[in-house]
């Protein structure tokens, strides 16, 4: 009993101590913010708004996760009652694109995707105020009227230089606004077996296995077979229903495209021979002599046709953007089809005419529900055939020796592991040859160690993202829609921490109002000045400046209109 | 006894609605909804209700409930929204996968559970009964995952004995249940991660048996079969070990039942395209049929086996009786 009763006394003891610290510590910092303000409290702008920061759950992602705390903190410190809240990425995804639009900032990140090196997503759908109402992918809310008019432009202009130029100048625009804050992009490690295999490609926001690899890869052994490892599920073969990023990797080797986009991400005629642009609604496009499908059959315009149309009808979500501006296709001759415009739209030859895949009409005509079709010997004209789809354990292709382009490999399997760990085991055995995924940062290091030679035949590779994760802010609210606000914020992210800490050095810096990042090479322009330092000093100023008080507590206020 | 029987049916019967009707909306309370994780958020939100359309999301939950519940007595659990193809389709696929693993972990833990438990019981208090003990409690407690990575680092990685992962060779195997499952490949496949789910199950059948061979060991026909000069491996087979069997044969009826979920960290170290591993991306991606599906045959299979367990009591044990 006495015993019990001394260690009770003990720990009331130990809380008020701990208790008495904290209270200190509060003064102390008080004491520090308090910059001697003359002004009465009650004569001062109102507190700056309570500040919730959504971010993504530490395993989603560390980085964010982390990154968001310390910013949360860096506002603490200047007397903003802010608070990082990590949560489920659906829920996050549900409160960014809900109706009430309930949020006061975010971190999150948009994932480099190839048609995303089209400047369009990036300047207009994320930025352009059309797109700033509930469900738009204008989550800042941010509102220019001047910007909006020079997104639209460079979406009519079908003189690539020219829009270049326009692109450009909507990046100075966001520069100087920051209506969010770029923190980092990842680089795409990944890696392949270099004893078995030569001439591998690497695709900004692609990695290895892209369109390219898998056409121009060559065996060094009688091992002519390629096995990828995925660590994600490919859902189906039905290229109207496939939602998953991995199941339309493939697909793109089955089925082929009209333009594919070179490996420096320039728009090639592929099936089709040549596209012309007769003016800046009509496209006249001529169909590639001499191609067949795997079933034998050839391809022809009326089969393109039909694809388009197919893809229209049907409604496909994941195209339905690609497809709004046409209006009407037809064949002028045997070899050429007409695409007609709704309005001029200058990503239909990178986007459209390059994303959207050939089926044989002869088979898919006679599908009555083509959504619901499983396709499970799926035919195309592409490089590769179909041999079996095994839900959740592999994919296995083979060459198609008629394809009009040589390919050096006999197939390759694209297998689906459980975790990244069992990938990193079966690389080491040999037993995959190259993986579809960014590697996780602990296995890059592992085989950069190369501990006892054990990956001697692994050939690390490094590709820079053009996706980035970034701070969003609610510009409809206090203080976000105060600029100067932003810009301070700004200064309180710690772009080499979240760099050279926690991605061990494999990205590259961000900085506030960034939005195509240096990695697409064409569409950054690199004369614009961001706010990428680092600087809380430098963010106390620049709030001083814009009005913004501290009161005798040293809690920030809004200035006085 | 039939009588019985066709009650509790009746009763399971009546409990796989009610279980179906609270996994209907415990998955409907669930944060985020399908869109989220099928599409890139980028897509535009007239994409988004399309596809909640196509899912058949886009009624009222009471509307949705009945489509399913109406569905569910046609045993037609709707079309997975990932893999756009009926869910039971895909259950039955990763089932037999998920099935045949914990079939050969089970065949092993009993196997040497009881034969294990029974002599453990007989040299009661000798060295090797404790060392038998402790080895089944510490691959009882250790992380599954754990060793199936120890066991890989050494027989497949050290030693190159038996394949690291999945089910078959990358490539080889058909469409046929012949082709994919009655080989030698599949064969060399299964045995690391049977072994290691039967390790950690190893445990269960052994100390139950144990114990309950403890008490069948101080009644008195053993002492008379003693007494008779009977040999003492007779007396341990023959009368012991078959009294002790009962409640062994309970847990084991019941661990079939449990099984078809299937151990998700031993499918996610041996990348075993087993149904835990399907379960669990399924509720993450809030594919609601493939995951409502697996849960309602999971607890429906719970529920048999239950039944089951107790109708073998009455046949094992005559005193026990339904009437």
């Amino acid at each position: 009993m006495k015993r019990i009763n001394r260690k009770k006394v003990w720990l009331a003891v130990m809380i008020a101590v701990l208790m008495l610290f904290t209270a200190c510590g509060d003064d102390d910092t008080n004491g520090q913010d308090d910059t001697g303000s003359d002004i009465p409290d009650e004569e001062m702008g109102e507190l700056v708004p309570d500040l919730t920061f959504l971010s993504s759950l530490p395993e989603a992602n560390m980085v964010n996760y982390e990154m968001s705390q310390e910013v949360a903190e860096e506002l603490q410190a200047l007397g903003v009652n802010a608070e990082s809240q990590p949560m489920d990425f659906a829920v996050l995804l549900d409160v960014l694109y809900g109706d009430d639009m309930d949020y006061d900032a975010y971190t999150i990140g948009w994932s480099g995707r190839i048609e995303r090196l089209d400047p369009d997503m990036f300047i207009h759908s994320i930025n352009h105020s059309d797109n700033a109402g509930p469900g738009g992918n204008n989550t800042n809310r941010y509102r220019n009227p001047e910007f909006d008019e020079i997104a639209d432009a460079q979406r009519r202009e079908m003189d690539i230089e020219a829009r270049r130029e326009l692109v450009f100048e909507a990046q100075r625009i966001l520069a100087e606004d920051v209506p969010k804050i770029t923190m980092y992009s990842r680089a795409n490690m990944q890696t392949y077996n270099k004893d078995l295999f030569e001439d591998v490609i690497n695709i900004p926001g692609e990695g290895l296995f892209n369109e390219w690899t898998p056409f121009s890869i060559k065996p060094l052994t009688d091992e002519t077979v390629l096995t990828v490892a995925s660590n994600v599920n490919i859902d189906d073969m039905n290229p109207l229903s496939s939602i998953s990023v991995y199941g339309w990797r493939n697909l793109r080797l089955i089925y082929d495209k009209l333009v594919r986009l070179s490996p420096s991400i320039e728009p090639e005629a592929w099936a089709a021979e040549s596209w012309d642009v007769v003016d800046d609604t009509t496209i006249d496009v001529v169909l590639r002599q001499g191609m067949t499908f795997h079933d034998g059959e050839p391809v022809t315009v009326e089969d393109v046709k039909f694809s388009y149309e197919l893809f229209i009808d049907e409604n496909v979500e994941y195209f339905g953007s690609f497809l709004t501006p046409i209006d009407t296709i037809e064949i002028t001759d045997d070899n050429t089809i007409r695409f007609n415009l709704v309005e001029p739209y200058a990503p239909f030859i990178t986007n459209t005419l390059a994303q959207i895949p050939i089926l044989p009409m002869h088979i898919w005509e006679n599908i009555e529900n083509p959504v619901q079709y499983t396709n499970e010997d799926a035919i195309g004209s592409g490089p590769f055939k179909l041999e079996r789809f095994q839900t959740g354990e592999e994919l296995v292709l083979s060459r198609f020796d008629d394809y009009f382009e040589p390919v050096h490999i006999d197939g390759y399997i694209f297998q689906i592991f459980a975790s990244p760990e069992g990938v990193l085991t079966a690389l080491e055995l040999g037993n995959v040859h190259m993986v579809s995924y960014d590697l996780v940062p602990s296995h890059t290091e592992q085989i950069e160690n190369n501990d006892g030679g054990r990956y001697d035949h692994l050939e690390l590779t490094e590709g820079d993202d053009i996706g980035f994760f970034y701070i969003g802010m609610n510009l409809d609210r206090a203080p976000f829609d105060n600029k100067q606000f932003r810009i301070a914020m700004a200064h309180l992210v710690d772009y080499d921490l979240a760099l050279d800490v926690h991605l061990n050095g494999y990205g590259a810096r961000g900085g506030g109002g960034l939005t195509i990042v240096e990695a697409n090479e064409f569409w950054h322009n690199p004369d614009v000045p961001i706010y990428d330092t680092y600087d809380p000093e430098r963010a106390r100023e620049i709030l001083a400046e814009a009005g913004f008080t501290w009161d005798s507590q040293g809690r920030m206020r809004m200035p006085v209109e | 006894m039939l009588n019985y029987f066709l009650k509790r049916l009746f009763v399971m019967l009546l409990m796989i609605v009610l279980v179906s009707t609270m996994i209907f909306f415990l998955f409907r309370t669930m944060p985020g909804d399908p869109t989220a994780y099928v599409v890139d958020p980028s897509i535009p939100p007239e994409a988004r209700q399309q596809l909640l359309e196509r899912y058949g999301l886009d009624g009222s939950l009471w509307d949705q409930y009945k489509v399913f519940i109406t569905d569910l007595a046609r045993l037609d659990f709707g079309d997975s929204f990932f893999y756009n193809r009926p869910a039971i389709e895909i259950i039955q696929e990763k089932l037999a996968a998920t099935l045949i693993l914990m079939l050969s972990a089970m065949v092993f833990a009993y196997t040497m559970g009881v034969f294990g438990g029974a002599w453990m019981a007989w040299r009661r208090g000798s060295r090797l009964e404790s060392i038998g003990i402790t080895v089944s409690l510490i691959f009882r407690s250790a992380p599954t995952f754990w060793v199936g990575l120890m066991m890989i680092l050494f027989f497949s990685v050290q030693l190159a004995w038996f394949p690291a992962q999945g089910m078959r060779t990358a490539g080889t195997g058909g469409g046929t249940f012949a082709e994919m499952f009655l080989n030698l490949d599949f064969l060399r496949h299964l045995i690391l991660p049977a072994l290691v789910a039967g390790l950690y199950f190893m445990a269960t059948p052994m100390l139950i048996m144990r114990n309950s061979m403890l008490e069948v060991m101080s009644e008195d026909y053993i002492e008379m079969a003693r007494a008779k000069g009977t040999k003492e491996r007779h007396i341990l087979y023959r009368h012991a070990a078959r009294n002790a069997l009962l409640p062994v044969v309970t847990a084991g009826a019941l661990f079939i039942g449990a099984s078809i979920g299937g151990q998700v960290l031993i499918e996610v170290v041996f990348s075993w395209p087993g149904l835990g591993r399907e379960i669990v991306t399924a509720v993450t991606r809030h594919d609601y049929p493939l995951a409502q599906g697996s849960f309602i045959i999971i607890s429906a299979m719970v529920m048999f086996m239950n039944l089951i367990a107790d109708m073998l009591y009455a046949l094992l044990d005559p005193r026990i009786s339904y009437n």
